[in-house]
């Protein structure tokens, strides 16, 4: 065959002589792809009793949160596994309750209201000129539940759901209303009754002491499950008070197990809940209004001589209630403690027994409590209160007697606050 | 004993036998909580009033519970032995106050002579031991197996 194999190799030459190209060398072929790995990766074993394999089960959780499709199967990997936790309740009778909340939930308590807050003279200007009417509509309301409404007697510590729980809700639901002009947000916001509040998380590290886990390193878990008597949500975020990163104060460190404070372990439902689902638009919190029931009045703590332990009911319950509410609107937007919160989330909480209120701000600067987490974080949650003061001294005859201005005047800021936009 | 009622008789107990005896707490407890051994009969409305009225103590709270005795232990006619029980009280302090439980046996100062004695005491013993053990060379092999 080499007559047509020369015939071809003419032609092939003869075709690139006719033409004159210059002679091009032809384009190297491309290079074969690189052989692929003949064995699987080395990694640790899945289901091994061992450091490494702990590890990487860790691992291929935190990668599946990450990746999860939305938000709602976000939160139901991550209350998937259920096992005994404290449950955290934000009203208790504990003694020095406050410190131990603000340990677990790493809060620096700052005593008074962020100065923006404290005083704001220019939406206060002009609800100044309405104070009068405000005042009045309080002043109603009381009388109407306390004075004109013929009530039964109240049944055996059911006196705050008798008169001052009606009383808050007339008073928030009618000042929200009439503050709608000044502020569009309250217009877009909703005003839940009797909501629930849920979250769940880790903090801190305990060894495991009887049952079949015996020996093995868990995270201490935490469940706060919240009532408030009342609950504003809006859909745009409140802004920020300070940066992300400041510093105002200490976190207290305990050195002892959780379950001498005293607190319970229960297991149940990992619940992470604001009030409303996550596709509801009003997904952001305004703020929540607490009722302090009736084994935590103040003449008991009066008649037990534990004075100083009344301030600490309102400042357990206001850091506790708000610290679930922001770190469960901080989840619904897709952080939790692998992925930190990137913006604070602000709220604010009034708790109330029905003459004494008591205000509280909070900012939310990280979620990442968890033992690996807390290590390298300097971030901490910020909250601001005050100390409880009355709105009236007594009601009599028809008319209240020794009204506060000041409570009312820092309701209606409270109700006013919006992002700076609006 | 019973409830009283108002308009009831008073049952008066006299001479109740009401001890406490504070002890170290085996896990560490809050700065505030004082833990107690009391008597099986006393309530924490009793453990509060002995405090504050006899010691002069404060208290914001009284927690208590019963520890029981294990009955495991066998004597040597291979009956159950019981172990007592025992009720157990965690006391919170009021107005602030706390306490830390006192080390009982400090470690005392030893002058020069007996420091100096007690060392050179310990160096003897550890001799006399190397002596017994025998040459480490052998592998603890008995000094008489051999040829």
């Amino acid at each position: 065959m080499a007559a047509p194999g020369g015939c071809r190799l003419l032609l092939r030459l003869g075709r690139r002589w006719l033409s004159q190209e210059p002679a091009v060398p032809p384009p190297p072929p491309p290079p074969p792809p690189p052989p692929g790995p003949l064995y699987p990766p080395v990694v640790a074993s899945h289901t091994a009793r061992s450091k490494a394999a702990r590890r990487r089960r860790l691992e291929h959780f935190q990668r599946q949160v990450h990746e999860a499709a939305s938000v709602e199967e976000k939160l139901r990997l991550y209350g998937k596994l259920q096992r005994p936790k404290y449950t955290v309740h934000p009203q208790t009778f504990a003694l020095n309750a406050d410190r131990w909340y603000r340990s677990f939930t790493r809060t620096a308590f700052v005593p008074g209201l962020p100065a923006e807050a404290a005083e704001e003279p220019g939406p206060a200007e002009e609800a100044g000129v309405e104070l009068g009417a405000l005042r009045s509509l309080a002043c109603d309301a009381l009388l109407q539940e306390s004075f004109y409404q013929k009530k039964r007697r109240p049944f055996l510590y059911r006196d705050q759901e008798h008169t001052p729980g009606p009383f808050v809700t007339q008073l928030v639901s009618s000042l929200a209303a009439s503050l709608c002009g000044h502020n569009p947000l309250l217009a877009a916001s909703s005003l839940d009754l009797n909501p629930e509040v849920n979250y769940y998380w880790h903090h801190g590290e305990e060894v495991v002491v009887h049952g079949h886990r015996k020996g093995r390193v868990d995270p201490v878990r935490f469940q706060i499950d919240d009532k408030p008597h009342l609950q504003l949500r809006v859909p745009k975020q409140l802004p920020e008070i300070v940066p992300l990163e400041s510093d105002l104060g200490d976190v207290p460190v305990i050195d002892h197990k959780p379950s001498k404070l005293p607190l319970f372990k229960k297991q149940y439902e990992n619940k992470v809940f604001i009030g409303s689902k996550v596709s509801d638009p009003c997904c952001y919190g305004h703020t929540q209004f607490h009722l302090i029931p009736d084994k935590l009045k103040r003449e008991r703590f009066i008649i037990a001589n534990l004075e100083d332990q009344i301030e600490v009911v309102y400042r357990a319950n206001g850091v506790a209630s708000l610290f679930a509410w922001t770190a469960a609107q901080a989840m619904y937007q897709g952080f939790w403690n692998e992925a930190d919160v990137t913006r604070p989330f602000v709220s604010q909480a009034v708790v109330t027994d029905g003459k004494y209120f008591a205000f509280f701000c909070f900012q939310l600067n990280t979620l990442a409590l968890t033992a690996e987490t807390v290590k390298n974080n300097p971030r901490k949650n910020i909250c601001w209160g005050t100390d409880s003061k009355p709105l009236y001294d007594v009601v009599e005859e028809g008319s209240v007697k020794g009204f506060n201005d000041e409570v009312l005047l820092q309701l209606v800021r409270f109700l006013l606050n919006r992002p700076k936009e609006l | 004993y019973p409830l009283f009622q108002l308009g009831g008789p008073q049952l008066r107990i006299f001479r109740p036998n009401f001890f406490m005896l504070a002890v170290r707490p085996g896990v560490p407890q809050p700065e505030d909580t004082v833990q107690f051994r009391v008597s099986m009969e006393m309530t924490k409305v009793d453990i509060k009033n002995y405090l504050e009225k006899i010691y002069n103590v404060p208290v914001a709270a009284v927690r208590t519970r019963i520890q029981y005795g294990a009955n495991n232990k066998r004597n040597h006619k291979n009956q159950r032995v019981k172990t007592p029980d025992y009720k157990v009280a965690y006391v919170q302090l009021g107005k602030g106050q706390t306490f830390q439980f006192p080390n009982l046996f400090p470690e005392k100062e030893q002058d020069e002579e007996a420091q100096s004695f007690d060392d050179f005491r310990k160096k003897y013993l550890e001799k006399e031991q190397k002596i017994q053990k025998g040459d480490p060379r052998r592998g603890g092999v008995p000094d008489w197996f051999g040829l």
